[in-house]
């Protein structure tokens, strides 16, 4: 196998079909950008996930009375109800926050938004039991069994924004691959016909060598590599647009939810974990679109 | 060297037969014209040789390869030991002589010090040695054909077939071409021409096969184009 030769074809080949290429490359970018992106909102998901299930489950709100004076809960109501919720069944842990406490969490949480935090005074904020559910019991329960008692202001069942993010957040990762698939089909299409288009382009070359007794695999082989180099080249082109699109777009869309802790941000992190997937992806998809196209379509 | 064997090829959109029931031998080193008129079959016979067709009926033995049970991966070894050389050259435009001679052996995936040795010496022998930095469009028709037969040739096959190698050239450029056939034919390649040119056939007194609606008609060892000429 002459590398040289293989090269040169392949070069001749990618520059004789310069438009086909372009448009190749350009469709497989936008595609992988878009698969590319469904990834980090997968990832994304997954670290909400994990940070929210680490997080209470239900929070029980004491009333202004218990918050005022019981900053221990060592006295009743506050003591009765925090007893009855550790022996709760499905109930795995209790904990305690005072107004102090509390005051000191939110001022962590607002830390990236100091006008947010100069508004909330220990006062304001009343004390609470964090409470972390098993798997055999819902929120639901909890909540029924204890909404209304003396010393209870109200209860917030957490789950349930948990769900609602994170369905937000699989409904936009759904979207994005829906797109990024129909885009991919578009790309497969193109592939296909590009290497079509550069056989037919090449018929008087290809007539030959089978003529003079080159192997199936040596005529072939440029046309397979003239797609994955297309393939990788859109791939890099897509992890350039994936940097580009979370200076200019996504880190100030996703500002909200990652000042308020509910997401972290995109870190060109995310962007290298998903950048040899795309690579890996769009070679194996190129290469396998070309020789399958050859097989069918194209004599050789 | 060469053996058809009740050889009959029938098409799916011809109602009767390219070849029907062909038997035919070549030793090696032999010199044959294909000759008949458009339709007979010659173009089918070159075919079946070089395994771009498989006979419906009958074997083909070319160099002891029985063609058309050769697997799909053996058929390029076949290929390089059997050289084709067309009436509109093939030639590739964007490459020098030496280049398009060379081509031959690069796909082929010979090392590059064999193809800077072996490719002056066959232009030397089919007469174009200076010519090797040229494009074909820079050459005449006979010095294009020349170039396809380097290109054929350069393998050292041990069959050449030719396919209407003078169709498109003139008297004497013709006479010129078959001289290098001739030639080549001399260094022990058997030669099968499929060829319409009867000043040629008459001139060389090889062996003809005559092909009439797929049969052979005619098997003469020095024979001349038209029987009574």
């Amino acid at each position: 196998m002459r590398a040289s030769f293989v090269s040169s074809e392949v070069v001749n080949g990618l520059r004789r079909n310069v438009s086909m290429t372009i448009a190749m490359i350009l469709t497989t970018a936008v595609s992988l950008t878009l698969l590319g992106g469904g990834l980090i909102v997968v990832r994304k998901v997954d670290q909400a996930q994990e940070s929210l299930r680490n997080a209470a489950d239900v929070v029980v709100y004491m009333s202004e009375d218990v918050s005022a004076n019981d900053p221990e809960c060592a006295n009743d109501p506050c003591a009765g109800i925090r007893s009855e919720l550790e022996r709760a069944s499905g109930v795995e842990s209790v904990r305690y926050l005072n107004r102090q406490e509390i005051f000191e969490r939110a001022t962590e949480e607002f830390s990236n938004q100091p006008q947010l935090r100069e508004l909330v005074r220990p006062k304001a904020l009343p004390a609470a039991l964090w409470v972390e559910l098993g798997d055999n019991v819902t929120p639901r329960a909890v909540k029924k069994q204890f909404e209304g008692r003396t010393g209870i202001g109200s209860i917030n069942d957490q789950s349930q924004f948990v769900r609602s993010m994170v369905g937000k957040l699989n409904d936009v990762r759904d979207g994005t691959f829906l797109i990024a698939a129909l885009q991919a089909f578009a790309a497969l299409l193109l592939i296909s016909n590009t290497i079509q288009l550069s056989a037919f382009n090449r018929r008087t070359e290809t007539g030959i060598m089978r003529l003079v007794g080159a192997s199936r695999w040596y005529t072939q082989l440029p046309f397979l590599l003239e797609a994955m180099v297309s393939g990788i080249i859109g791939s890099v082109a897509a992890i350039g647009l994936l940097m580009v699109l979370k200076e200019a777009f996504l880190d100030g869309l996703l500002k909200p939810l990652t000042e308020a802790n509910l997401l972290t941000a995109v870190s060109y992190a995310d962007v290298a974990f998903v950048a040899p997937i795309l690579v890996l992806v769009a070679s194996v998809i190129s290469g396998l679109t070309g020789y399958l196209t050859l097989r069918l379509y194209v004599r050789i | 060297m060469i053996r058809l064997e009740h050889v009959s090829k029938t098409y799916k959109t011809l109602a009767r037969p390219a070849l029907d029931d062909v038997s035919v031998s070549v030793d090696k080193g032999e010199f044959v014209f294909l000759i008949g008129p458009s339709g007979s079959g010659k173009s089918t016979f070159l075919q079946l040789l070089l395994r771009e067709e498989v006979p419906t009926r009958g074997r083909v033995i070319v160099a002891d390869w029985n063609v058309a049970k050769l697997p799909r991966r053996r058929v390029p070894k076949l290929r390089q030991r059997v050289g084709c050389v067309f009436q509109d050259f093939r030639l590739l435009n964007n490459k020098t002589v030496f280049g398009n001679v060379a081509f031959a052996l690069e796909v082929i995936g010979k090392p590059r010090h064999t193809i800077r040795k072996v490719v002056p010496e066959v232009l030397q022998l089919v007469g174009l040695e200076g010519k090797a930095d040229r494009m074909p469009v820079e050459l005449s028709g006979g010095e294009q054909q020349r170039v396809a037969i380097a290109r054929a040739f350069v393998n050292r096959p041990l069959v050449l077939m030719c396919d209407e190698p003078t169709g498109n050239l003139d008297p004497d450029t013709s006479q010129d071409i078959m001289l290098l056939l001739e030639r080549i034919n001399r260094t022990g390649t058997t030669l099968v021409m499929a060829t319409h040119d009867h000043s040629i056939v008459d001139s060389m007194r090889r062996r003809v096969v005559e092909l009439s609606h797929g049969q052979v008609i005619r098997d003469d060892a020095r024979g001349v184009y038209g029987v009574g000429r």
